[in-house]
């Protein structure tokens, strides 16, 4: 069984099955490609000036849904307010995510040499917050692909085994447990 | 966010001066906005770990998010605001500023 369990000072120890922590690492993957969409991935605090003078910089929302809700207008009406502030922080946001991203799949590179028995490793306080940022940004990723909305579980339950879109209802399911069970290890 | 079972109208109304929710005194707020995949304890701890408000203060907050789709959940200046909706956005949650009629 997949556990997180508190250590001293925050920490967490986990546990992974070995198909468990492959899972996570291929989507975490695959969240590292869709924040960086062809970027270069910037170290944070760039330098202003040239952050002003990059007529790159981000100003429109993303078309992918599943971008656009990682990376959320900062404001309901104010279109230009909600540019702007994209203009100064899409990339820092972007950077961050990625960073927890590397977080999680650092954690998890054992796999990659075919380690046949459970993973386990400790996750200091900051490492712990990394992983819970990022087990959201891959529910929010799954939850947009699939197009959840509020109190609708009755209908993804009800699909047929042999539709696709269940397994991956079932993968969003799951990395909901993990990050209430990170949760509980970490306010113990 | 995900089912509860409390009823919270009937414990906050038995608490009114306990807790109050942020009152914006400053120009400028943070919106935290409901959506269906934010866990209820996630939401809460993200209050508690970056704002450091009390249990009591974020499990509130998170129900008033839930229940009336928003909450205010700071106040301050334009930049310390910015600030703000970037770490919300940074943990996943949907955040928006907005300026006040203050």
């Amino acid at each position: 069984m997949t556990t997180f369990k508190s250590r001293r000072k925050g920490g967490v120890y986990v546990v992974l099955p070995p198909y468990a922590a492959g899972l996570i690492a291929n989507l975490a993957r695959q969240l590292v490609e869709l924040l960086s969409d062809g970027e270069v991935v910037q170290p944070a605090g760039a330098d202003p000036l040239e952050a002003l003078l990059d007529f790159d910089l981000p100003r429109d929302e993303p078309d992918d849904p599943a971008l656009l809700r990682l990376l959320p207008p900062a404001h309901r009406t104010d279109d230009e307010l909600a540019a702007e502030f994209r203009r100064f922080t899409e990339r820092d946001l972007r950077d961050g995510k990625v960073r927890d991203a590397l977080v999680v799949i650092g954690k998890l590179e054992a796999v990659e040499d075919g380690v046949p028995d459970d993973l386990e490793f400790e996750l200091n306080a900051e490492q712990a917050r990394a992983w819970m940022r990022c087990l959201t940004d891959l529910r929010l990723t799954l939850a947009a692909r699939l197009g959840v909305r509020a109190d609708d579980e009755s209908f993804w339950e009800s699909l047929p085994d042999d539709d696709e879109r269940r397994g991956v209802y079932e993968i969003y399911g799951w990395l909901g447990y993990l990050l209430e069970s990170l949760l509980d290890a970490v306010r113990r | 966010m995900a089912h509860v079972t409390a009823t919270p109208d009937a414990a906050t109304a038995q608490r009114p001066d306990v807790d109050e929710v942020v009152q914006p005194e400053l120009p400028w707020i943070t919106i935290v906005w409901d959506d269906p995949v934010n866990l209820m304890s996630y939401v809460t701890f993200v209050f508690t770990d970056y704002f450091h408000y009390s249990k009591a203060k974020a499990q509130k907050l998170m129900m008033q998010v839930h229940t009336e789709g928003k909450a205010v959940v700071s106040s301050g200046t334009r930049e310390e605001m910015e600030r703000d909706v970037q770490a919300m956005h940074s943990y996943g949650l949907w955040a928006t500023l907005e300026k006040t009629d203050a």
